[in-house]
């Protein structure tokens, strides 16, 4: 009672607590892993002073469904749909990692325009994951209206992939030697209408709102700055080590397909904070527009799919006509191809980062060993020391440029 | 190198380089399918990870990756392997080490903090133990599930299977109950190297019977030296030739007698067909299974016409 009437009589300041006080200890809250700016299941063991992040303990594998042991048990080709289920947001970009790896243990050539094909379906995966992540991204710092924008230009992403695949999410598109079909060249027409009018205009319209932007500035810059040195050691890729400066893409640095005959800049950031972080992001986009319009321009006629009939299944029609053909479809279609022994680790850029994939194989037609290498891992593991200090509403922000989905992380 | 697969530096001289820096750390080096591989001795692999760091022309600054592999048949079932890769040289090397369940594995985390939850990983999954990381806990894994799930000795199903409980108003753990035995088709070719004994090919593998005086193999259409021909080739059989052409035998008459009459027939309307034949009478050995449907036919045939 008496600090009551000291309190109201102005003789002590509740605001600035001094000694004697009732010390705060830390006080621990979850975060997650039912909560949507998680951006999936994801459970922060948050240690808090006050406001002010003392330590982060993720647990992810709330999402972990055994992948890498199914795939153990599935002949080369029914692994691959696995892959769409990693990164369900950029199911391409992982399923080119695969087929690269299965490409590079039996030494096989692709034709010139099922390369094309897949740079050009995974540059537009790589724009669908970024309208999906600069979207949420700006959501989770209090901006609304670009994230719906976005979710109308992934709509059309979606659709493209559909009218390519029959499918919108899970595309299973490409193929050990190729993509699985041609696309029709009115697909190819309407991307390139596309890329020229609605993506620049409506994705312009929605950066401009935000990039300019002072609260979405004063949420984002210099959060979570991240140093060259740490994005190395910490095991960064992708956009998160470009946004720490360092120019590290391996389309450019280690280019697989056609992307050695792509002209595109890389960009890079200068601080290393949540802004860089999106920046990149927003720069790689209209550069992923740039290497689809030289794909659309320079792609060849011909086969998209290699012809090693041990490798890749006739045309339906040739089945009709060819003992050989059919003997060949019943082969790939039960036993699959058995694939040479040996390991290989073969990572491509996919739009959230490096994503590898460690294949042993033993000869026989399934592989014995199928390691992912998930973009998330070690960028979310790195949480803990990007967030110390920071305010709890900062989270949000800091996931958001991290760009983590859970099927991939957790696999 | 024929397919699209990502292009870097290319791996010459690189071995050299690591048997200069590592010495006596190194096992065993190759370099196959474009890719170099390192097998380090498992105590040195600290000293043998900052020296490929570290040394001028290998310059390997980022771990990309650890993956656990398992192969129960070697004493040290276990590979642990390092994924390195080189800013500088644009390169990537891979660095394995082997263990066992027991064994520790020296961990890189002092090395690359991004380590601690890639060994959590294996540890996980494989059980491999990781001395120095300070943080060994599960990680992708339910809390307080048991076992390690990636050895090749954990079944694809797991041992238990988890629902939502209506009377205990929670999740709960069973053990695992399948409707269906889990099948796991097997489609290597017998004649390309299977690894198993094909059911009925268990007495091939036995060695042959001393061969029994027999009389010569008078009456075979196409006599051969029993001792030169223990086998029939392609599929393994304890049998001689002698003994398959004898079973043979009466196989090949009964071929004979089928085509005694060669169809010779063009079209439909000489085919026969409808028609009873000329041995329609005698021919069925089975009275019950002709009979019975000739008889509705005999009386069908004058409805139809009338």
């Amino acid at each position: 009672m008496a600090d009551y009437l000291d309190e109201i009589e102005g003789r002590t300041d509740a605001g600035k607590p001094e000694v004697g006080d009732v010390a705060i200890a830390n006080y621990t809250i979850n975060f997650g892993p039912q909560h949507p700016a998680a951006h999936g299941v994801l459970r922060l063991v948050t240690e808090l002073d006050g406001e002010i992040i003392e330590r982060i303990d993720p647990h992810v594998g709330l999402l972990h469904r055994g992948t890498e042991k199914l795939i153990e048990y599935k002949t080369y080709t029914q692994a691959l749909p696995y892959f769409d289920r990693f990164d369900y947001c950029s199911p391409l970009g992982m399923e080119h990692s695969f087929v690269l790896a299965v490409e590079k243990l039996l030494d096989l050539e692709v034709p010139l325009r099922g390369q094309y094909l897949r740079v050009f379906f995974a540059e537009l995966t790589r724009i669908c994951n970024h309208m999906l992540n600069l979207g949420s991204h700006v959501m989770d710092v209090g901006a609304m209206t670009p994230n719906l924008w976005m979710f109308e230009l992934r709509e059309d992403c979606l659709n493209f992939f559909e009218r390519a695949s029959g499918a919108r999410m899970h595309s299973n598109y490409f193929r050990v030697g190729g993509v699985r079909q041609d696309v029709p060249l009115k697909l190819l027409t309407d991307i390139a209408d596309w890329l020229d009018t609605r993506l620049p205009r409506l994705f312009g319209d929605a950066i401009s709102l935000v990039a300019e932007n002072r609260i979405f500035k004063q949420r984002n810059v210099d959060i979570a700055v991240v140093s060259r040195d740490d994005a190395i050691k910490w095991g960064f890729s992708g956009p998160m080590i470009r946004a720490a400066g360092i120019p590290w893409d391996l389309r450019r640095q280690q280019p697989y397909d056609v992307y050695d005959r792509m002209e595109f800049d890389i960009p890079v950031g200068t601080r290393g904070d949540c802004y860089d972080r999106f920046m990149v992001r927003v720069e790689e986009v209209y550069q992923s527009a740039r290497i689809m319009k030289q794909c659309l321009a320079e792609m060849p006629e011909g086969p998209v799919l290699t012809l090693d009939r041990k490798v890749a299944p006739p045309k339906r029609g040739e089945m009709k006509q060819s003992m050989e053909a059919l003997i060949h479809h019943f082969k790939l279609f039960t036993e699959g191809y058995h694939v040479p022994a040996g390991e290989v680790y073969v990572a491509t850029e996919s739009p959230k980062g490096e994503f590898g994939v460690y294949l042993v194989s033993d000869g026989t037609n399934k592989p014995y060993r199928c390691k992912v290498r998930p973009t998330a891992f070690s960028h979310l593991q790195a949480m803990d020391f990007m967030s110390k200090g920071h305010m709890l509403a900062d989270i949000t922000a800091i996931l958001g440029a991290m760009d983590i989905v859970f099927g991939e992380c957790d696999r | 190198m024929r397919a699209p697969a990502p292009a870097y530096t290319s791996n010459e001289g690189v071995i050299e380089a690591a048997q200069a820096a590592l010495g006596a750390l190194l096992v065993e080096s190759k370099d196959a399918v474009g890719e170099v591989s390192l097998t380090v001795a498992r105590e040195s692999l600290i000293e043998a990870m900052i020296a490929l760091r570290d040394t001028p022309g290998l310059e390997y600054q980022q771990l990309s990756e650890i993956a656990g592999a398992d192969y129960p048949s070697r004493p040290e079932r276990f590979d642990v392997v390092y994924q390195l890769l080189s800013f500088t040289r644009n390169h990537r090397i891979r660095v394995r080490v082997t263990t066992d369940e027991e064994k520790p594995v020296p961990s890189v985390t002092g090395i690359w903090p991004v380590a601690g939850w890639l060994e959590r990983e294996v540890y996980d999954m494989y059980g491999v133990l990781f001395e120095g990381n300070t943080d060994l806990r599960r990680i992708l894994t339910d809390y307080g599930f048991v076992g390690h799930p990636l050895r090749k000795d954990f079944p694809q199903t797991g041992y238990v299977e988890l629902r939502y409980s209506e009377e205990s108003k929670r999740v709960v753990y069973e053990p695992v109950k399948l409707a269906q035995d889990f099948r796991n088709f097997d489609f290597l070719s017998p004649w390309e190297g299977a690894a198993y004994v094909l059911p009925g090919d268990e007495k091939a593998a036995a060695p042959p019977p001393p061969p029994a005086p027999t009389p010569a193999p008078a009456p075979a259409p196409a006599p051969a030296p029993v001792a030169s021909q223990p086998e029939a080739k392609g599929a393994p059989t304890p049998l001689t030739a002698d003994a398959i052409v004898k079973a043979d035998a009466p196989a090949a008459k009964a071929t004979k007698a089928r085509v005694r009459k060669p169809k010779t027939t063009d079209s439909t309307a000489e085919s026969g067909a409808g028609k009873p034949g000329p041995e329609a009478g005698p021919a069925p050995a089975d009275p019950d299974v002709v009979k019975k449907p000739r008889k509705p036919r005999v009386k069908k045939t004058p409805e139809g016409e009338a």
